[in-house]
């Protein structure tokens, strides 16, 4: 099988129209992160505390969400997580003035005044090991108490272990009888707890809380990280290449960015540190994608040094265009798969590579090799506002020569500098 | 088989049978993150200034008693801040004797005369010194406290800021842990002055009034809670004065351990040690018939009556359960913090939740592996299959590296596996299109091979350079999560172009070396 065998597209032709569109959408994802309706920051960035709940039935968000309004906890967001049959819910709420500390006591104070309402003494689904431990020794039920304390503690303590390894792996305890199956656990045991003890409603799954500064610093690192990464991609491309090249190859990486951030912004996903992630490795993706081109471009110029550095984009990018699908294709393959069967957690992550993988291939011809051009046009060897003051005889164009080539479709008079710069940097 | 071929044959068993002992077995060697085994994050604040204000405090009072003895009695001292204080003198001559004293025996203060005062400052590297030796000793007692309730693999470590940064693997039991870790557990023994005879009063308005409408100088009004002897319960409140002075504290004791009392409740039993001990006897035998007012955290625990002089041992109840008994004496024993403690962030993952991530994650990622794997056999034919046996040997040499780093596997990091495994493809698909555009070309299979690999060599290795520096910015300057991403694209990287240039080449230097090729199968139109 061969798809795109000797190709022939003149890709640089509508080049005006893709800058523009990139533009628009470029426009569009700063509108997404500056604009008044705010990315949708996960905890991690903008602090607060999220809490994933399981219920024992079908959680009745409605009713959550009254109890929130109740406590003054308005701003709690709340949705389902997980599959239809988990019967989990994700609860997210603000940073409160008095700092995390305390949030999940709170909520838990609330939901169990909701749900579980009249139902006093421990909660097997919401106890922890401590107040097991305590009941189990007091009520003594396997009679181990002869041995002295030290030895009642531990035995209890390999009790209540047990048991709540059997609610960790069930999600929560839907009836009392099933402590008898818990193995570890003695009949008497089970009799005293079902005596003694009942079962609440829910179960905490999982509690994350992050102060406001830590959400501060978090966001500052992560963007600090992201640039100094992006100038160490663009200080190896101008080594290797261009100046031109790893500017554009940049360009393109931040369009990238940008552009699934204004899709990720859209669809009203999650910011958080997960997705960092991701868009780390569209980054990644991306880059990878453009210097493949660039890397054919290069070696293009040196074969044919007369030909304008227009006509080299066009072959490059068709002679390329083979490996450009099928990467991005299979890449494309599997976050799909991510996408559709990942989970819940993977989500976010799963959604910004399938849409970054489609913006990234469009960028690597789109964006890239438009934007060496221009930038060659601006400040390049007789650009705009580019170095004019070089001895004619080394070929420095007028400025409107310059720009002529750069409107000219095909770009029938390229300058000499063109021609002359993959020379230098080979030699 | 020519020579360079078999070494080059047997270089790569050798990488993959050191790979698969390094990543053997997974369960043991690759660490999976809090995010996808559950467990405990949690990033604590030190305020170190409680431990600065405690260094002054101390040498105040040094000063003052070295004054008393050398030259200058009478000297008064107030704290005017974290790490100042200010002394006034009865006359000038015991305030230049204060002087002298500070600058021979405490060298560590810098004295400023103001009006008829002296302000003393620590110097600003004393002050650093306290405080990252408060952090080290909050993270030695944390590490205490944590060794003895007993977490596999826990990591607790100080960072920048005055922080420590605390991972409790398969550990959910957030209440617990976070008392465990928070209580500064600091114990001091104090005299019950009113009212005698021990117990306490009901109400502050009570006590105040027994004491004469003012609380003495040398006194301090302290609350306890109010419980019933037989259950424990809390039935209110109870009030005491109690001597300012600290004779006693939980620095004397040399060990704490649970006990049953003489209704078989729960309570800590402790020794001191002989210093301790000589200063408890004491005082104990000063006050008998007195209360003893066994303070934790500022909150009067218990007071018993005195009923004979007490040297060595003791025993501290107050409604304490079996567990409570149990982790009062871990913190006793561990020593108390230097310094309070603020949570700045928690993670809590309960297992189930990381195991569903794990579970679903790792289906699509196998699923998704596997169409890859399909669409470069149906695409590029045997060659496809040449290039599934390097995306294997690459995954198995990334689990390789990341078991000898000791490297944890997050969320982030399953990312950076897909981004290496996309890139691995990539490789392999730059060098199959460039061979078969050299066969196109008119080339022989030989030199088409020999072409395509050379050709596309340059973009693979500015491909991947590209991507290991930006990983390693990301590493340099990111956290947690984009830290372990940089850690498994690195290596993943590395591993891709062994794998895409070395195991690769050898594989169709392998078929070519066997019989003279006319055609190969990469899927092309001859």
């Amino acid at each position: 099988m061969e798809l795109f065998r000797d190709t022939n597209i003149d890709f640089m032709k509508y080049r005006k129209f893709w800058i523009i569109l990139s533009l628009v959408l470029v426009l569009g994802g700063l509108y997404a992160i500056f604009g008044p309706h705010r990315l949708n920051m996960g905890i991690d960035f903008a602090g607060g505390t999220q809490m994933t709940l399981g219920f024992q039935q079908e959680p009745d968000l409605a009713r959550l969400r009254r109890v929130f309004e109740r406590e003054g906890m308005a701003a709690a967001t709340i949705q389902r997580f997980g599959k239809a049959g988990d019967n989990q819910v994700l609860i997210k709420t603000t940073t409160s003035h008095q700092g995390e500390e305390g949030s999940r006591d709170k909520i838990v104070a609330a939901l169990n005044r909701e749900f579980n309402p009249g139902k006093t003494g421990l909660d097997l689904n919401l106890a922890g090991a401590d107040a097991l431990v305590g009941l189990l020794v007091k009520a003594d039920p396997d009679r181990v108490a002869a041995q002295g304390q030290p030895a009642a503690i531990a035995h209890y303590n390999a009790v209540a272990d047990a048991i709540l390894k059997a609610r960790h792996d069930a999600g929560l305890f839907k009836s009392l009888d099933s402590l008898a199956r818990v193995p570890g656990v003695s009949p008497a045991v089970a009799t005293t707890l079902q005596q003694q003890a009942h079962l609440g409603t829910f179960d905490v799954l999982g509690v994350e809380s992050v102060g406001p500064q830590i959400g501060g610093e978090l966001r500052r690192q992560g963007f600090l990280a992201v640039v100094m990464s992006m100038l160490g991609m663009l200080a190896y491309i101008w080594f290797r290449f261009e100046l031109r090249f790893g500017i554009g190859a940049v360009m393109a990486s931040l369009h990238d960015v940008v552009v699934t951030l204004l899709f990720f912004w859209a669809f009203g996903l999650e910011f958080n540190l997960t997705t960092i992630a991701a868009f780390l490795t569209l980054i990644g993706y991306s880059m990878n994608d453009t210097v493949v081109i660039f890397d054919r471009m290069r070696e293009n110029m040196r074969k044919s040094r007369r030909k304008p550095l227009i006509e080299v984009m066009n072959d490059s990018i068709n002679q390329t265009l083979s490996r450009t699908i099928m990467t991005s294709g299979l890449t494309f393959l599997s976050v799909v798969a991510l996408l559709i069967w990942g989970g819940d957690v993977l989500r976010g992550f799963a959604f910004v590579m399938t849409v970054g993988i489609i913006v990234g291939t469009y960028s690597s011809i789109y964006v890239a090799s438009p934007f060496a051009l221009l930038w060659e046009s601006l400040f390049g060897v007789g650009g705009r506002w580019g170095n004019k003051t070089l001895t004619p005889g080394r070929g420095g164009a007028p400025a409107e020569r310059a720009e002529s080539r750069i409107d000219r479709t095909t770009g029938g008079d390229v300058t000499p500098s063109t021609r002359q710069r993959p020379a230098r940097r080979r030699a | 088989m020519n020579r360079t071929l078999l070494w080059r044959g047997l270089l790569i068993l050798a990488v993959a049978v050191v790979c698969v002992a390094l990543a053997y077995p997974p369960k043991k060697k690759i660490n999976l993150g809090l995010d996808l085994q559950g467990g405990m994050h949690l990033v604590l604040q030190v305020h170190t200034e409680d431990a600065l204000r405690a260094e002054t405090d101390t040498d105040m009072a040094r000063l003052i008693d070295l004054g008393k003895d050398k030259g200058a009695p009478g000297l008064q001292g107030r704290r005017t801040g974290d790490r100042q204080f200010t002394i006034t003198a009865p006359t000038p001559e015991a305030r230049d004797a204060a002087s002298e004293l500070v600058s021979k025996y405490l060298p560590r203060w810098q004295v400023q005369r103001q009006d008829e005062s002296l302000v003393f400052t620590m110097t600003d590297q004393a002050a650093a010194e306290v405080r990252t030796s408060a952090v080290n000793q909050a993270k030695q007692t944390i590490d205490n406290r944590i060794n003895a309730y007993g977490v596999t693999e826990p990591v607790i470590q100080a960072a920048s800021g005055n922080r420590i940064v605390v991972q409790l693997p398969g550990v959910d039991d957030a209440d617990r842990v976070r008392k465990l870790i928070k209580s500064t557990a600091f114990l001091e023994f104090r005299i019950v002055r009113v009212p005698k005879g021990g117990g306490g009063m009901a109400s502050r308005e009570e006590l105040l009034a027994a004491l004469g409408g003012s609380v003495p100088p040398d006194l301090e009004i302290l609350e306890g809670d109010q419980r019933d002897r037989e259950t424990q319960a809390v039935t209110g409140k109870y009030y005491y004065a109690v001597e300012k002075r600290r004779t006693v504290t939980g620095r004397d004791l040399s060990n704490a351990r649970p006990g049953q009392g003489q209704f078989g409740q729960p309570i800590v039993e402790f020794t001191l040690k002989p210093a301790g001990a000589e200063a408890f006897g004491e005082l104990t035998g000063k006050n008998v018939g007195s209360g003893l007012a066994i303070v934790l955290d500022g909150r009067v625990v218990s007071a018993p009556v005195v009923n004979s002089r007490i040297s060595d041992r003791g025993q501290i109840e107050g409604g304490f359960t079996a567990k409570s008994a149990q982790d009062l004496s871990t913190v006793l024993r561990s020593g108390a913090l230097p310094a309070s403690i603020t949570y700045l962030e928690e993670r809590t993952v309960g297992p189930s939740l990381g195991r569903d991530a794990i579970r679903d994650g790792l289906r699509a990622g196998l699923l998704g592996t596997f169409l890859v794997m399909l669409a470069m056999v149906i695409y590029y034919h045997l060659s496809g299959v040449n290039a599934v046996l390097a995306l294997v040997l690459n995954v198995l040499i990334l689990f390789g590296g990341m078991g000898m780093f000791h490297s944890t596997l997050t969320l982030p990091g399953i990312a950076g596996v897909i981004l290496t495994i996309g890139m691995a493809v990539d490789a392999n698909v730059l060098v199959f299109e460039r061979i078969r555009e050299e066969m196109r070309a008119g080339r022989t299979v030989r030199s088409a091979i020999d072409l395509g690999f050379e050709r596309a060599f340059t973009s693979i290795i500015d491909t991947h350079v590209t991507t290991v520096i930006s990983a390693l910015f990301l590493f340099q300057f990111g956290t947690g999560p984009i830290k372990g991403f940089a850690v498994t694209l690195i290596i993943g990287l590395i591993a891709s172009i062994f794998t895409a240039v070395f195991v690769s080449r050898w594989l169709f230097d392998l078929v070519l070396s066997r019989r003279r090729v006319q055609r190969l199968s990469i899927g092309a139109k001859a």
